[in-house]
């Protein structure tokens, strides 16, 4: 297990539940691969440095977990696959 | 050849003020001390927005050490650190 800490920005037209649909999900994948949840920062709507997909501003993520490398590249995966999610990075934490 | 008090030309000195290095390069007067070893930084996180956007430029580009003083250890990190922020739209690549 290793710790990461995931940043994602959501699309600024999802409604609130959609919202949470979406963090809800990404923290089940994270525990249904024998990873744990640490913590779950939620900022508020913040406007981009630059239009990504068209968009001026969106809602960001930051969840802080650990987990296997194999959790890592799926979670990876699966986010490149979500539409509304604008951008994400994965980072480990145990890094300087 | 030495400068007179009228000369037309006020002299190329050579560096009274230590304004202007040798061939005709302007040298600014520069913080010599590295402001993040002051504050003893011991970790440097691409969040950290308040360290961050005072080490970059009007346009977006990263200051030199020679604009701010930093050491060439916190250099690296504020490099580094910059380029994840800018990855998650939290600085911008260029400002026009």
């Amino acid at each position: 297990m290793r710790p990461y800490e995931v940043m994602y920005i959501l699309q600024p037209t999802l409604s609130a539940e959609e919202q949470t649909a979406l963090v809800d999900r990404f923290n089940d994948l994270i525990t249904s691969m024998g990873g744990t949840v640490e913590k779950v920062d939620r900022w508020e709507r913040r406007q981009l440095a630059y239009e990504i997909k068209r968009c001026r501003d969106g809602y960001y993520v930051v969840v802080e977990f650990q987990g296997d490398p194999a959790l890592e590249t799926e979670m990876d995966r699966q986010m490149k696959l979500t539409e509304p999610l604008l951008r994400h990075m994965i980072v480990r934490r145990d890094e300087h | 050849m030495t400068t007179g008090e009228g000369s037309p030309r006020p002299a190329r000195d050579r560096g009274e003020r230590g304004e202007r290095g040798g061939r005709g390069g302007f040298r600014r007067s520069r913080p010599k001390v590295c402001q993040f070893c002051v504050d003893k930084v011991q970790s440097l996180d691409y969040k950290q927005l308040d360290r961050l956007t005072p080490m970059i430029t009007e346009r977006g580009k990263i200051k030199s050490r020679g604009q701010t003083g930093t050491c060439a250890r916190h250099q690296r990190w504020v490099a580094a650190a910059i380029k994840r922020a800018r990855h998650m739209a939290l600085l911008p690549f260029v400002n026009r």
